[in-house]
């Protein structure tokens, strides 16, 4: 690693640590300022600040050390006299918001603070004095000093706001190493700090051997006999290796803990500009959540507490009136609800109005009403202007994720923003392959193996293959979700997907391997199309659409049950008909003229719904089909049915307007079995070729 | 009286009330989803979310001719839809749209209003969206 590299990883991982430590900084200043503090609180404020200094101090940051070392010879003082006088909090709090816009790189300038600072431990020391001349020497208070050195005597000079800062030390030890070893030491857990992109890096490894372990597996299924060992070998290091990648999709999660530190001192500093009390509650923060989604989540919770406290609490008088405490409550809740997890920002404040709640049973629910954009600016709602803002925020964020949101509220009795987030599903691990040009994925974990197609047995009447002493229905991706695609070749590369207890093999034209994806929902649109899980945008700018692993098998086991129907068909009844045409009055004429001829009919508007319909209904017999349609014209229509290993010899009949021999070749060239022109159509001649091709 | 987004599809002019408008951009290429309606042209990328892309003529029963070469982003009822049109021709005030004829054929329009001597179908955005909404089949 370069020297300037060395330097920058070493910064990123002070403003890590010193982020950290400053917002326990201001859980333990907020605790003494409402009177919970105690000696451990000191100790551990005064740490913090003799941390962030020496670290400061060895990476050069001049500034920051001169302002951690001024809040820290404050505590020592403090530790010296056993008195924290309440007062001293805000400068305090002042000292590490400004510490903090140091460390993110937004400084300003401190010399007013340094100089407040540098008051306040005079005033310190002027107290102190006065106590040890009434106390005696043996006045060394509550808070027992134990560290002589830090116990400077107040004649020190405050240090002086730095001008230039110092030269950058290149030889610096890891400052996190220090933190750790110290928390490594109190704390029950070793815990160690890794820069977020180390992991990453790990997780694109495990993923890039996963790929790896899908290639071997497909290039040892090309081999005829697997010796017992090889495949005993290649189970054993599938396992471990499906436990590595576990781990580190592990390591992606964290708990909510990790974003609400700074909250509390949020709405401490939101209650006072507001001149509100409220008390704040975090509950359920060990509850963890994808990494990716709570550092957006974080924002998003700023917003909400904002509108909690602003809009939603009332003044301490307000509260008086309406015989609630005169403290308001905030609470943020994160309760785990099996694979999603739901967020809850809950205040006990004025809630909506009851025009505000009829308005919203007017467009639906109150999420819909206080999550459209501009919302706050409409005229029925003036009371409550603002407590819209940021909801269209939270609502793209949370519907992006494949997620909800819900505001339960009535006038009064305060308000309950609900999110429920999924887990982890936005980072999914998926088999990527390509079928007719377009990219696939499915859920790696529903994957068993992959083969190569060679032997294809029928089962049923129905494609199928052995494997491991268990025959597997064999579907075709182009079939299962109703696509145009050309044929598959000699052997295709073969998924043998598990979901629940069905197990079905999948046949697609080629494997592109195995990827860690950030899974993107469909949307209302499409949400009545259960064959998907989602979409996924690819390193070269193509979509992949995620499918569902339970319509791979659900499909292909109804597949394959389809030839043996389970009420036994009439012998008498009639061949059952799909007529696809987009001309709704050819349609119905076609439809009118089978029926009539006693065959049942259904119909399509286009290819595309015609493969649908075929794939809903294992009953159609022969299929007549326009030429020229939207979507899926009927020669890509007759590909698709002919591709399909479960109709390649469905009867298909080709009715169109163009009758030139180069179109007849064309059909009949896609498999058609019949061509007829609508210029020389006659009903007599459709119901002869018709019966003809069902055999009646 | 609010603005209008003022669209062209298949040669017949229509309106979207501009609140519902996100932006106006290149159909560009689709990504196709085997088994969605007929109407649904395909899905795609847009500032890193999911849009489904709805071919509005074909929504709104109007033959085109040629295929349509833009694609407005709409949002209501809190999802967001892309529209595939042949062009944007402007934006501004409509006169009040008349009632819509009882043989409105889609019953997707709120009205229509001549402007300029040209028919603009004022649309009924909402009413589109639900009749896209796959949670409410």
């Amino acid at each position: 690693m370069s020297e300037a590299a060395a330097e920058a990883e070493l910064a990123d991982l002070f403003r890590d640590e010193a982020m950290q430590r400053l917002d326990q900084m201001d859980t333990e200043l907020l605790a003494i300022e409402s009177g919970d503090g105690n000696a451990e609180s000191v100790d551990s404020l005064f740490r913090h600040a003799h941390t962030i200094k020496g670290a400061a101090s060895m990476l050069g940051f001049a500034d920051i050390r001169a302002l951690a070392h001024a809040a820290e010879d404050i505590l020592a003082q403090v530790r010296e006299t056993g008195v924290f006088p309440p007062d001293l909090a805000a400068p305090l709090l002042r000292a590490t918001s400004a510490l903090r816009a140091m460390v993110t790189g937004s400084a300003e300038p401190t010399g007013d603070l340094l100089s407040d600072l540098a008051a306040c431990r005079a005033a310190l020391a002027d107290d102190q004095a006065d106590a040890a001349a009434a106390a005696g020497p043996e006045g060394s208070g509550l808070w027992q000093a134990n560290q002589p050195e830090s116990a400077s005597p107040p004649q020190t000079s405050p240090p002086p706001a730095p001008l230039v800062p110092a030269a950058p030390v290149t030889q610096a030890p890891a400052p996190a190493a220090e933190g750790s070893a110290t928390d490594a030491t109190t704390g029950a857990e070793h815990t160690l700090r890794v820069p977020a992109a180390k992991l990453d890096h790990l997780l694109d490894t495990a993923a890039e051997i996963m790929e790896y372990r899908s290639r071997l597996t497909y290039a040892l299924g090309q081999q005829e006999q697997l010796s017992e060992d090889v495949s005993d070998v290649l189970g054993a290091g599938g396992r471990l290796l499906g436990e590595l990648s576990d781990t580190a999709l592990g390591m992606r999660m964290l708990p909510i803990s990790a974003i609400t530190g700074p909250l509390p001192r949020a709405v401490r500093d939101l209650a006072r500009a507001a001149g509100k009390e409220v008390e704040f509650v975090v509950t359920g923060a060990d509850t963890e959540l994808d990494r990716v989604i709570l550092e957006s989540l974080s924002e998003l919770l700023n917003h909400l507490l904002r509108n909690a406290i602003v809009h939603g609490i009332e003044t301490a008088a307000e509260r008086e009136r309406a015989a609630k405490p005169r403290r308001g409550r905030v609470e943020l809740r994160a309760v785990p609800r099996g694979s999603m997890v739901e967020i809850v920002v809950a205040d006990d404040g004025r809630g909506v109005s009851p025009e505000t709640i009829e308005a919203a049973g007017r467009e639906g629910s109150l999420a819909s009403l206080l999550a459209m954009p501009g919302y706050s600016t409409a005229k029925e709602v003036t009371e409550l202007a603002g407590r819209g803002v940021g909801l269209d925020a939270v609502k793209a964020f949370v519907n992006s994720l494949g997620g909800n949101l819900s505001i339960r509220s009535q006038p009064g009795q305060g308000m309950e923003v609900v999110l429920l987030l999924p887990l982890g599903l936005a980072l999914s691990e998926v088999l990527l392959f390509e079928r007719g040009g377009d990219v696939y994925g499915m859920p790696l974990s529903a994957v068993e193996e992959v083969v190569m197609l060679t032997k294809t047995l029928t089962l049923q009447g129905r494609p199928a293959m052995a494997v491991r002493g268990q025959s597997l229905p064999v579907t075709d991706i182009a079939v299962t979700l109703g696509m145009g695609a050309p044929p598959l070749g000699d052997r295709p590369p073969a998924i043998v997907v598990a979901a629940g207890d069905r197990r079905a093999v999948t046949t697609c034209d080629s494997l592109l391997g195995a990827e860690e994806v950030v899974v993107k929902p469909l949307g209302p649109v499409l949400a009545d199309l259960a064959d998907y899980v989602g979409a996924t945008l690819l390193g070269d700018g193509r979509i992949a659409l995620l499918v569902a692993s339970a319509t791979l098998t659900r499909k292909a086991t109804l597949a394959a049950a389809r030839p043996e129907p389970e009420t036994a068909p009439d012998p008498a009844a009639a061949p059952k008909i799909l007529v696809v045409e987009d001309s709704f009055s050819v349609r119905e004429l076609q439809r009118s003229i089978l029926e009539t001829a006693g065959y049942p009919v259904v119909t399509a508007q286009d290819g595309r719904d015609a493969l649908a319909v075929l794939d809903r209904d294992g009953q159609i017999a022969l299929v007549v089909t326009d030429l020229e349609m939207p979507e899926l014209n009927g020669i890509e229509l007759t590909r698709a049915i002919r591709a399909s290993a479960a109709r390649s010899s469905l009867p298909v009949v080709i009715v169109t307007s163009r009758g030139s021999d180069g179109d007849r070749r064309r059909g009949i060239e896609a498999g058609a079995d019949a061509y007829m022109s609508k210029s020389g159509f006659d009903q007599q001649t459709l119901l002869a070729i018709v019966a003809r091709l069902v055999g009646r | 009286m609010g603005s209008y987004v003022r669209v062209t599809v298949a040669g017949e002019a229509y309106a979207l009330p501009v609140e519902h408008v996100l932006e106006v951009g290149e159909l560009g290429q689709l990504r196709a989803v085997p088994g969605a309606r007929a109407e649904l042209l395909g899905i795609k990328s847009v500032r890193g979310q999911i849009v489904p892309v709805v071919d509005l003529g074909r929504l709104l029963g109007v033959h085109r001719a040629a295929p349509p070469g833009r694609l407005l982003v709409a949002e209501a009822l809190g999802f967001r839809v892309g529209f595939a049109i042949d062009e944007v021709t402007g934006i501004g005030d409509l006169g009040e749209p008349e009632e819509p004829d009882e043989d409105t054929e889609s019953g997707l329009l709120a009205g229509a209003t001549l402007s300029d001597g040209v028919l603009v179908g004022v649309l009924d955005v909402p009413r589109m969206f639900e009749s896209l909404d796959g949670t409410r089949r």
